[in-house]
């Protein structure tokens, strides 16, 4: 009868394992590494799912952003062909302030478009250095309120948890006119849509009363002084609502291809780990064996 | 040529605003809703002075009380 002979051997080596696992673990190294690597293995696979829904939303979403995109562009640049046609200059007044308003959002993990937006900004207050800020959305406001606090006048919150809507490009263009200084330019940036995967800050000139009045081919409108003011507003918020949605668009897009290149990085290393986790336990494994080989030999010696 | 919405104080914009509500709140129910939802505003804003933030506030009331100021 082996099993009986064998038993109080096993015993004695099982206890004989456990004296230095207890002691100092250079065995129990491995099957701690063992765990370690799936806990990791189960965290990254979670983070995984998270950043494939996530794509999968900013999927959805893109495609009404980029049809308010398109409508909203008409737009735009249907209320700028009247200053085109007026050839409407931005007027060079001296000690006049500039404005410049940064058309972020709210929502961070899409790449760097933010910060792009934030660069550019700080590219122009480097050359000019009298420009006052008005800030839509958190993102930009924390990277720019901490470099160029004193230039902030105004900030909004609240943008980017759906497609702009003409209101809140109107509310924004209400509270811009409330603001008392009479700026010499007004310039709203906003990222454009090159592609799907690259982006670009760009400015739009929004034209103050004056500039429109002074352009050489105003009189071709038979604009009345008293509607000036009107015009000037609502090509603002004509403005206003073509930077915010296309800066949607790109927000939205980049946090497609962000995601995408999560997931797509989280795929990596799940599959490295678990090749990883395979030959550490298939290691385990054989130690064990050895070890029960070895120990079963030699209790046959006795 | 005096402007009444003018006199009240308000933006143009506003006035924008106003017709389009009245227009959207004259559709019919289902058209209503869908269309009720594109003149939706929710933001908030904070004015700056010296480099420090404000306190946040609901920019519709802001812009309301704003008009009622400049009401002649």
């Amino acid at each position: 009868m082996l099993s009986t002979a064998v038993r109080p051997a096993l015993r004695a080596s099982a206890a004989a394992a456990l004296r230095p696992a207890t002691v100092a673990p250079p065995n129990a190294a491995t099957y701690a590494t063992l765990r370690e690597i799936e806990g990791r293995l189960k965290s990254i696979r979670n983070i995984e799912k998270i950043t494939k829904t996530m794509k999968i939303v900013a999927s959805t979403k893109l495609t009404r952003a980029q049809r308010a995109m398109a409508d909203s562009r008409t737009y735009g640049q249907t209320s700028n062909t009247v200053f085109e046609k007026a050839e409407t200059k931005p007027i060079e007044a001296e000690g006049k302030k500039d404005l410049i308003i940064v058309c972020s959002s709210d929502k961070g993990l899409c790449g760097g478009i933010h910060s792009g937006l934030s660069r550019t900004t700080r590219r122009m207050l480097a050359a000019k250095s009298d420009i006052e800020l008005v800030i839509v959305g958190e993102k930009c406001k924390a990277q720019l309120g901490r470099s160029n606090g004193k230039n902030v006048v105004l900030n909004f919150a609240g943008i980017g948890k759906n497609v702009p809507t003409y209101a809140d490009a109107q509310a924004i263009a209400d509270q811009v006119s409330l603001l008392s200084t009479d700026y010499a330019s007004v310039k709203i940036m906003h990222n454009k849509f090159l592609n799907a995967s690259s982006y670009e800050p760009v400015t739009v000139e929004a034209f103050s009363e004056e500039a429109i009045a002074n352009s050489p081919n105003f009189a071709a409108f038979e604009i009345e002084d008293e509607t000036l003011s009107n015009l000037r507003e609502y090509a603002l918020a004509n403005s206003l609502y073509w930077a915010l949605t296309e800066g949607h668009a790109c927000e939205i897009s980049a946090r497609r291809n962000a995601m995408d290149n999560a997931s797509s990085n989280a795929n990596d290393m799940i599959n490295k780990f678990q090749i990883l986790y395979n030959r550490t336990r298939q290691s385990v494994i054989t130690g064990e064996l050895v070890e029960i080989i070895t120990g079963a030999i030699a209790s046959e010696d006795m | 040529m005096a402007f009444a919405w003018k006199a009240a104080g308000l933006t143009y914009n506003r006035y924008l605003a106003v017709a389009a509500r009245v227009v959207r709140r004259s559709l019919k129910e289902e058209k209503r809703l869908q269309a009720e939802r594109r003149g939706d505003m929710d933001l908030r804003f904070a004015k700056w002075e010296n480099g420090k933030q404000g306190d946040m506030a609901s920019l519709a009331k802001a812009n309301a009380s704003a008009m009622a100021e400049h009401a002649a």
